[in-house]
């Protein structure tokens, strides 16, 4: 198992030094967020990563979670971890303090929730939902659900879970069967099997809350007659503490290629009871609100695995010793040299490093225009931060669990055949990352959502919100020849992105097909350029720094982001040939033309 | 004004100063005539033409404006019936639009036949009372110049005038009237037979009838009758029953009880007429649309608020309007109203009762209203908006499915359906448009003497060349019309193209170009979504070259080798406006409305709009003289984005040059913009360059000044400023000398740089999407 250690040093350059996350400081909400406050959160929350979630890590995907009788076990230590999670306050982080919460910043939480997906994925899949049910009840629960769960999940001594998924409907949630029936109080009877639900049952915390898609009564066909329902599993007393079991239980947990010790769970509802968040039938309404932000959090998993894998990878590349280097021995006086001065091996570190910080840059934009799309006095300037949102979040959801399944692959291939076996810990990243790719809408559905939804949304203005900010530091900076190196590539790859955009704006409008073919090299393209776009940024602020690199991390930034413009972002050039040759090559293939022959 | 130089009307008098009468007058004023408008001294009133002159102060204020230009308002002489009956002796036509008491009317025409000289005509704006009623007992001399003339409320605007003759009345009468109206007034003359209702309104008031009780006793929502019984079949949005509101509830009774006596038992209304509770329930409480209280739609103001809100037809309560989505609508998204029919959901039963029955009585009524179902059709289409008349709708749905519907309705299937069997109403054989008659036989279609249709040419043969956007025609006798067929007639790069093909084009085998549509507005500007999703991912060379290729074609149409000729009627705005600006000469729709309405948007105009008005008002005589006096006035007018609500207004403004000519019918545009080619094609000469004498940075410092007085008295927003500042600085020139004189193209640059400083803006950005999405300029 790689040793880790919490990438604390750029964590700090992009929240404080690339992407002004200071300047959040300025929202009322967010005065507490002060340059020594997010460094000592940072701090402690690497120590607890490297000290208490690591190295529950492996041992946590061998055990797996075990089930008997509806109950669900946690692997060993899981358990005494959850309450240092708790006792350290990590669970309230980002939580509103009217509900107990600290008040940080999204952008903190989402470098927190980073570190915890590089140390113990896992592990972070119990706070994560958690966090995403209270956010669902914060933004549409009546004040008396808010007072009575809100305090329990910012704790973190209730968990949260969402039940979406039914046996017969994943991405088409219109086909929900869950029924819910009028109690003579005020509730409802909640009868039906929510399937893969993450966290459903465990035990870790005292009570579980989930959030529930079902039907009312007569209520529409479709999407639109969906309502959203808080069942917990124990109901609370009036004290506040967990009171009768209530008629919801887990059926069984599933057995799966990774994310093991997250216990993924069939819930059976036996007309247990639930109360109704928000308006009747609004339901698909109010779970997408959450759903951003589960999406962007899905993507934070891929980066978290990714700089894991490479720091297992960077490790490695020293210490194997093969070989000799092409143009002859590096260390003479060793029998061999380390694989790392290897044109190809370098490739892969490279390619890994250039993905990963790129992907934490352009997070951490996302993120803090989600604090400024919440909180920031300004209509226009919530509108303009949400904006971006909308349109980053199929993009960071999607390019970063791909690019995350990419990197972890690049790391087992590193370490050659010891990265096979499972002892390296290597394989273990590849499995926890492939899920990521596929729940919370699988990534061909994120770029869907990106084509035939936030780009035409208000004739592109979503656009506006990523385009204008490039096209003004191109324009900035067109000029300045130490620059040069960053901004003329990505005013290539950018330009093509321009092109390609109009294009499919026009093509889909006429022909979704068209849209839809091209959707998820459409959503690589945008995705590669807005990583040109950071790291071009980040090679700005690098240069102003040459003269006082001391530990080199500068001159380091600058030649990743030379590798990514020369090595990377190219990949643009094939994405807008895929893309412009149209739908014809997937669209007139037969149906019957994909049966099977012998 | 029109022409009326050969008008067989110089002077009218229109009796009873009502709603009507005096909007009537308003219109024969617009169309050059002199008026007299007379009604009844009111007991004990200290002037005795009270009546006109207040009606007189009304028109100036209401909106829609029923003239064409305020000034138009001194041809309509006020007077009164007991002191100014003389007046009636030089005029050519009297119009009585008195209350409808057959009694009353008589008597005032006993009397006025006295005064009026003889060989004028009198008419009748009757809507109820036959002619034969009319005209029964009154002298031959009387009978033989008396018809009815029926306008449509407001009769500016509608373009149906039916017209009823006697047996007596002399056939000279009858054209004189009818010539005025079509050319004079702009009217489309339906000769309707003695019927009651004659045509429009006794198919209206059946579908307004029929729409209510069947939703009544269907259990259909307002909000889904209107969705259903409007836009999908070209009916206007408002809907039956938002038409209802507009018009007013208490019409209702008065039109239904007339229909109900006038009409012979066995007509089909008396099968859906009966009492209406709610609706009466709805007048006496004073909800008699939106001159009272609120109609079946109102506007809830309770709390501050402005809530929307409809009345149940069960019990007269009222709740939110709701914006309900039947299927049957998403049906007829895709195909059309026959799909819409046969959506099995509650809504399409209810379209299939309405528009079954009403389409059914249409065919009903042929022949008793008119033998020729091209009359109807024009009559319903011009007196109600519809876009296509009963029998168009029937071809729509396919008569023998319609047939098939009322037979498994249980309805019975008119005779003349019967004989159409599945055949169509309408045919095109050999280019002609065809019309199955009463007689059983298909006639040509024929246009008034002189109409010509762009649709019947379109039907006649192909186009020269066609792109998605643009097309051009050949008209005949040398001239090429140039049509945009876009959506709003929105202007693109593809209409840019084909303005260039056409000038590569005309010159090798036509000798004028017409541009001209058929479409409700001749165009609405440039389109807006293109260039928005173009700012927004940042496609400035894209714009750049959107507003330079604009220049440069509209440059090319100026100074092409042959004339060009604008024949716009609707709306001509932005873009629209500023290719009539580059025409040598405009023969314009009355009912024209141009204007340079980009600072609505956030930017300036750019397609050489600011430099054509500085050139009109530099050639301007009423202007003083000097740089400034043309630079302030465009500022004036385009600024605050003026649109001209008239062709007369334009010329006001100077969107039209005086020498444009004007023409009150819209059928006979194309026609006469053909001849006033013809007529510049001899020995034409491209125009020459103008030389702009510019004032400079002074005359901007003059424009700021203005600019900030309008900010202190708090009438602009912020954004108003900076695009304020952008057009001055184009008006004045920029940085010009105002000794040295200046090229169109420093202006064209000018426009260009301002309108690209302007788009990159975050608030132009805002008002062009607000703009899109809810059609409304957003102040910001």
């Amino acid at each position: 198992m790689p040793s880790y250690t919490a990438p604390l040093r750029d964590m700090r350059f992009v929240y404080h030094e690339l992407i002004d996350g200071d300047s959040l400081q300025e929202l009322p909400a967010y005065a507490e967020a002060t340059p020594d406050t997010v460094d000592a959160v940072l701090e402690e929350a690497g120590k607890l990563c490297r000290d208490v979630l690591q190295p529950l890590n492996r041992g946590g995907d061998e055990e797996g979670c075990t089930y008997e009788n509806g109950v669900v076990r946690t692997p060993a230590g899981f358990k005494e971890a959850y309450a240092a999670f708790v006792e350290g306050g990590w669970p309230s982080l980002a939580a509103d303090p009217d509900y107990g919460g600290q008040g940080l910043p999204h952008l903190l939480n989402t470098l927190v929730e980073e570190l915890i997906c590089s140390a113990n994925l896992s592990f972070g899949t119990y706070p994560g939902l958690t966090h995403g049910a209270y956010r669902a009840l914060h933004a549409h629960a009546s004040q008396e659900l808010k007072d009575r769960y809100l305090p329990k999940l910012a704790e973190g001594t209730w968990t949260g879970t969402m039940c979406l998924t039914e046996p017969h409907c994943g991405t088409d949630l219109g086909l929900v069967r869950t029924k819910a029936e009028t109690n003579d109080d005020g509730s409802y009877a909640i009868s039906g099997t929510k399937i893969y639900i993450s966290c459903g049952e465990h035990d870790l915390a005292e009570n579980i809350v989930h959030l529930v898609l079902a039907r009312l009564p007569g209520a529409p066909a479709g999407t639109k007659g969906i309502s959203l329902f808080v069942v917990p599993k124990f109901l609370p007393n009036e004290d506040g503490t967990p009171g009768v079991r209530n008629g919801v239980s887990c059926g069984g947990i599933e057995h799966k290629m990774g994310l093991n010790a997250s216990a993924t769970c069939v819930m059976n509802f036996e007309g247990a009871t639930g109360w109704l968040v928000g308006e009747s039938n609004k339901g698909m309404r109010q779970m997408f609100t959450m759903m951003n932000l589960a999406r962007l959090a899905v993507g934070i998993q891929g980066i978290g695995l990714s700089e894991a894998s490479y720091q297992g990878a960077v490790q490695y590349a020293h210490d194997r010793k093969q070989g000799r280097g092409l143009n002859g021995p590096r260390y003479p006086d060793r029998k061999a040299d380390p694989i790392v001065v290897h044109p190809d091996v370098r490739r892969m570190l490279l390619t890994m490093r250039a993905y990963t910080e790129g992907m934490r840059a352009l997070g951490a934009w996302v993120a803090r225009e989600a604090d400024i799309a919440d909180a920031h006095p300004d209509a226009d300037r919530r509108q303009q931060g949400d904006d971006l949102v909308a349109l980053m979040t199929p993009v960071v959801k999607a390019l970063f669990t791909d690019l995350g399944y990419d990197v972890t692959n690049l790391g087992v291939q590193i370490h050659g055949g010891s990265g096979y076996v499972r002892e390296t810990g290597m394989e273990q990243f590849v499995r926890d990352c492939r899920i990521a790719q596929i729940y919370e809408g699988a990534n061909g559905i994120q770029g869907l959502d990106l084509v035939g939804r936030k780009m035409p949304a208000h004739t592109g203005r979503s656009l506006r919100r990523f385009f204008h900010p490039v096209a003004n530091f191109l324009a900035e900076h067109q000029d300045n020849k130490e620059l040069a190196p960053f901004v003329q590539p990505l005013s290539k790859g950018f330009g093509r992105l321009q092109t390609v955009t109009g294009w499919l704006a026009q093509k889909g409008l006429s022909d979704p097909e068209e849209a839809g073919a091209a959707a998820t090299d459409y959503l690589r393209l945008i995705g590669l350029v807005a990583l040109g776009y950071m790291w071009a940024r980040t090679a700005q602020v690098a240069l102003a720094h040459t003269g006082d690199d001391g530990d080199g991390f500068y001159a380091a930034k600058l030649a990743t982001a030379r590798f990514f413009m020369q090595k990377l972002l190219p990949q643009t050039g094939a994405l807008v040939s895929q893309i412009m040759s149209g739908k014809d090559a997937l669209m007139d293939v037969p149906e019957s033309a994909f049966a099977l022959s012998a | 004004m029109a022409e009326a130089t050969d008008s067989p009307v110089k002077e009218a008098a229109v009796l009873g100063a009502g709603v009507m009468g005096a909007a009537i007058a308003a219109h024969l004023a617009n169309a050059g005539v002199t008026v007299h408008l007379l009604d009844i001294v009111p007991e004990g009133a200290k002037d005795r033409d009270t009546v006109a002159k207040t009606a007189i102060q009304k028109l100036l204020k209401q909106d829609p404006a029923p003239f064409t230009h305020k000034r138009n308002a001194k041809r309509v002489q006020p007077g009164n019936i007991e002191d100014h009956l003389d007046r009636l002796a030089s005029c050519d036509w009297i119009v009585e639009a008195v209350i409808e008491r057959l009694d009353i009317k008589q008597a005032l025409y006993r009397r006025l036949d006295e005064k009026r000289k003889p060989g004028s005509v009198v008419s009748s704006n009757t809507s109820t009372i036959p002619l034969a009623a009319l005209t029964d007992g009154m002298p031959d001399t009387f009978r033989r110049d008396f018809l009815i003339t029926h306008f449509f409320n407001p009769p500016r605007y509608m373009r149906l005038l039916e017209l009823v003759a006697g047996p007596d009345t002399r056939p000279d009468a009858v054209a004189a009237i009818e010539a005025f109206g079509d050319r004079g007034l702009g009217k489309s003359v339906v000769h309707c037979n003695d019927t009651p209702g004659f045509i429009a309104n006794r198919i209206g008031i059946y579908w307004l009838t029929a729409s209510i009780v069947h939703a009544q006793e269907m259990g259909v929502g307002i909000e889904e009758a209107d969705a259903v019984i409007g836009r999908p079949f070209g009916i206007p949005k408002t809907g039956v029953f938002g038409l209802m509101d507009l018009v007013g509830l208490d019409l209702m009774p008065h039109v239904m009880g007339s229909m109900r006596e006038a009409l012979p038992k066995h007509d089909p209304f008396h099968a859906i007429d009966r009492e209406l509770p709610v609706v009466r329930q709805m007048i006496e409480a004073g909800y008699t649309g939106r001159k009272g209280k609120g109609g079946f739609y109102r506007i809830n103001r309770e709390g501050g608020g402005k809530a929307k809100e409809v009345v149940s037809l069960d019990d007269f309560t009222y709740s939110p309007v709701t914006r309900p989505k039947p299927d049957c609508l998403e049906a007829a998204r895709h195909g059309g109203v026959a799909a819409l029919l046969q959506s099995p959901d509650k809504v399409a039963a209810y379209a299939r009762k309405v528009m079954g029955a009403t389409l059914a009585y249409a065919a009903y009524l042929v022949p008793e209203v008119h033998d020729d179902p091209a009359a109807i059709d024009e009559a319903i289409r011009l007196g109600y908006n519809w876009k296509q008349g009963p029998f168009e709708l029937i071809d729509a749905i396919g008569a023998a499915n319609l047939a098939q519907a009322l037979k498994a309705e249980e309805q019975p299937v008119p005779a003349f359906l019967q004989q159409i069997g599945d055949g169509s109403f309408y045919r095109t054989v050999d280019g002609e448009l065809q019309v199955f008659r009463a007689d059983g036989q298909y006639h040509t279609v024929r246009r008034a003497d002189g109409v010509l249709r762009l649709a019947d040419v379109k039907r006649r043969g192909k186009p020269v060349v066609k792109n998605g956007s643009a097309s051009l025609w050949d008209l005949g006798d040398g001239i090429a019309c140039l049509e945009f067929h876009t959506k709003m007639n929105a202007i693109d790069n593809k209409i840019m193209e084909m303005i260039h093909t056409a000038i590569a084009t005309v010159p090798k085998s036509f000798k004028a170009l017409v541009i001209h549509n058929e479409g409700s507005n001749f165009s609405a500007g440039a389109n807006l979504g293109l260039a928005m999703f173009a700012a927004n991912i940042a496609a400035w060379d894209q714009i750049e070259q959107m507003v330079e290729g604009g220049q440069t074609a509209y440059r090319a149409l100026k100074y092409a080798p042959f004339p060009v000729i604008g024949a716009p009627s609707g709306m001509a705005l932005g873009g629209g406006c500023e290719v009539l600006l580059h025409c040598d000469a405009v023969q314009a729709h009355m009912e024209t409305y141009m204007g340079l309405v980009e600072p609505g948007v956030g930017v300036v105009p750019a397609w050489g709009g600011c430099t054509e008005m500085l050139a009109r008002y530099a050639a301007n005589p009423k202007l003083p003289k000097g740089p400034m006096p043309p630079t302030g006035k465009a500022f004036e007018t385009i600024s605050v984005a003026t649109v001209a609500k008239s062709a007369e207004e334009a010329k006001q403004h100077g969107f039209l040059r005086e020498s444009d000519r004007i023409t009150m019918n819209r059928d006979r545009v194309l026609a006469d913009a053909k001849a006033l080619a013809l007529e510049l094609a001899e020995g034409y000469q491209p125009p020459e360059k103008p030389e702009y004498v510019l004032p400079g940075p002074s005359g901007k410092v003059a424009l700021d000044l203005a600019v900030d007085s309008f900010r202190q008295q708090g009438k602009t927003t912020l954004h108003d400023l900076t695009v304020a500042d952008k057009l001055g600085e184009v008006l004045s020139g920029g940085d010009a000398d105002m000794t040295e004189p200046k090229g169109e193209d420093f202006l064209l640059a000018l426009e260009r740089k301002a309108f690209m400083e302007l788009v990159k803006t975050e608030p132009t950005l805002q008002r062009i999407e607000h703009m899109l999405e809810t059609g409304k300029p957003l102040r910001n």
